[in-house]
């Protein structure tokens, strides 16, 4: 059932695409347009023909930065959510922090994370998180403390410790908005990762797009973005199945 | 024997005061609270379940402070329009309180699923929350107090929420639950006929902010009872005297 649901969902994203793809094929052709404008699809997906084995290397490269900067700026997030969650002193430090961090510009850091932490993986899987951080944050700050009052009674009057009740109620009543997190940063920390490549990389998605911007090779630099899609829809595939899964019984899973 | 909960002068009330010197002792009895909306019941019930610090005065339940008594697990809580966890099915709700503080011993020796029986909810053993009606939520409520055999019951207005024909069934549920063990329950309403019909005592609160007990009336029938006690004219008078104190 899930299953089928989540390859509906990528069969529909896939003719969106390719509805898309037919018009952009037409007006090219129709008009002529020079390939360093806008290459034909056709142009593009002979490209990513071609090059597969690069885009498949450098594509993989950018999504490990992607998930490895999700997993630390979320993880990181739902714990620090869990401090605020537990402690109005901490919500007040922390979130003025949070904030600060949230309003840095990425395109701001990111130089400078290069500078301190070299062209290897480590900046970018900083920048991804830092960009996954926020979303992920408020969403579980705001999560953990939508536990319905009268059942944090009803755990209370029955002696269960501030971990029960956690565990029990918190974390379950959090999952809806930790699933619209994640759906949020997931996609920006693809972005990030790409973000961070482009301003000082010799590897990933974002070094090709650099260079093709450079170049005026257009095909490759929408087949980069192409196969950057690609991942981004995947993910946000699985992320929609998970959350089918683990949230069947709230009124948004209900209702569809 | 002392009382399970007994109060004395305690005042309460987290800006403004909301409870002034109420002197309440429960026994092994059913005690109805009756009052206007906002006149402070649901407070009372947060102050007898330690959820709520008095301002002065004093609290025991069970001999000891609620906070201590509640460690125990031996305090049972009906809220109105329960909410459950929704992601858990009805037996798993009913489960949940022998899950949490396992340290406490509980005296149950009625499983979840028996409590589930006989609320009549065996045929939605496994649906979720959401696909219940109301009075099969409040139902599993009930189950999930009761599951811990608690000697305090603490209800607050747990039909309100329910429409009329199903406050019917759920009141002779419930008087059926204390024919067959006594324990001290505390059940908040607004409801003056459904006070008299199944306390033993209704007690009164109200006046100008904060409210105070205006006064307690015994209901002298005896148990079992049936809803047929509404045609009898004691019944009738009982419910005008109760009137007069909130008046």
């Amino acid at each position: 059932m899930t299953a089928r649901r989540t390859l509906v969902d990528l069969v529909v994203a896939l003719l969106a695409i390719g509805g898309i793809a037919v018009i952009l094929e037409l007006w090219t052709r129709a008009f002529s347009v020079p390939s360093y404008l806008l290459p034909a699809p056709s142009a593009v997906a002979a490209r990513m023909a071609t090059d597969a084995g690069l885009l498949a290397r450098e594509g993989g490269i950018t999504l490990s930065e992607a998930a490895a900067g999700f997993v630390l700026g979320t993880g990181v997030a739902f714990a620090l959510a869990t401090v605020m969650a537990w402690s109005r002193p901490f919500e007040r430090t922390l979130f003025p922090l949070a904030i600060l961090v949230k309003l840095t510009p990425i395109v701001a850091v990111a130089p400078l994370f290069t500078l301190w932490f070299g062209f290897g993986t480590a900046p970018k899987v900083a920048i991804a998180a830092l960009i996954t951080f926020f979303p992920m944050l408020v969403n579980s700050f705001v999560g953990l403390r939508s536990a319905d009052l009268q059942e944090v009674a009803f755990l209370e009057t029955l002696g269960a410790s501030g971990r029960e009740i956690f565990r029990h109620l918190r974390v379950p009543s959090a999952l809806p908005y930790l699933f619209s997190g994640a759906r949020i940063s997931l996609n920006l920390a693809l972005i990030g990762a790409v973000i961070a490549e482009w301003t000082g990389a010799d590897r990933g998605l974002g070094r090709i797009i650099f260079v093709a911007n450079a170049n005026l090779d257009l095909t490759i630099l929408f087949g980069a973005v192409l196969v950057l899609a690609a991942i981004g829809i995947a993910a946000n595939a699985i992320v929609g199945a998970a959350e089918r899964r683990l949230l069947h019984w709230h009124p948004i899973a209900v209702a569809t | 024997m002392t009382a399970a909960i007994s109060l004395h002068g305690v005042s309460a009330g987290y800006k403004s005061p909301v409870l002034r010197d109420i002197d309440l002792e429960v026994g092994s009895e059913v005690v109805a609270v009756v009052g206007r909306s906002g006149s402070g019941k649901t407070t009372l019930l947060r102050l007898i379940a330690g959820l709520i610090e008095p301002t002065s005065g004093t609290v025991d339940l069970l001999g000891v402070a609620p906070k201590v008594a509640r460690r125990r697990k031996r305090v049972g809580f009906v809220a109105q329009d329960a909410r459950l966890h929704p992601w858990r099915t009805v037996r798993e709700n009913v489960t949940l309180p022998l899950e949490v503080n396992r340290s406490a011993r509980t005296n149950g020796h009625v499983s979840p699923d028996e409590w589930v029986a006989r609320m009549g909810l065996t045929d939605a053993i496994d649906a979720y929350p959401h696909q219940l009606s109301g009075g099969m939520r409040q139902r599993v409520a009930l189950a999930r107090s009761l599951v811990i055999d608690p000697e305090v019951l603490l209800m607050d207005e747990p039909l309100a929420s329910l429409d009329e024909l199903t406050r019917e069934d759920l009141r002779d549920e419930l008087l059926r639950l204390w024919e067959a063990r006594p324990r001290s329950v505390v059940y908040v309403t607004h409801d003056i006929e459904e006070a008299v019909l199944l306390a033993d005592r209704v007690v009164a609160i109200g006046g100008r902010r904060p409210a105070r007990m205006t006064g307690q009336v015994r209901i002298p029938f005896g148990r079992p009872r049936s809803r047929a006690l509404r045609r009898e004219a004691l019944f009738h008078d009982l419910v005008e005297e109760v009137r007069s104190l909130l008046e």
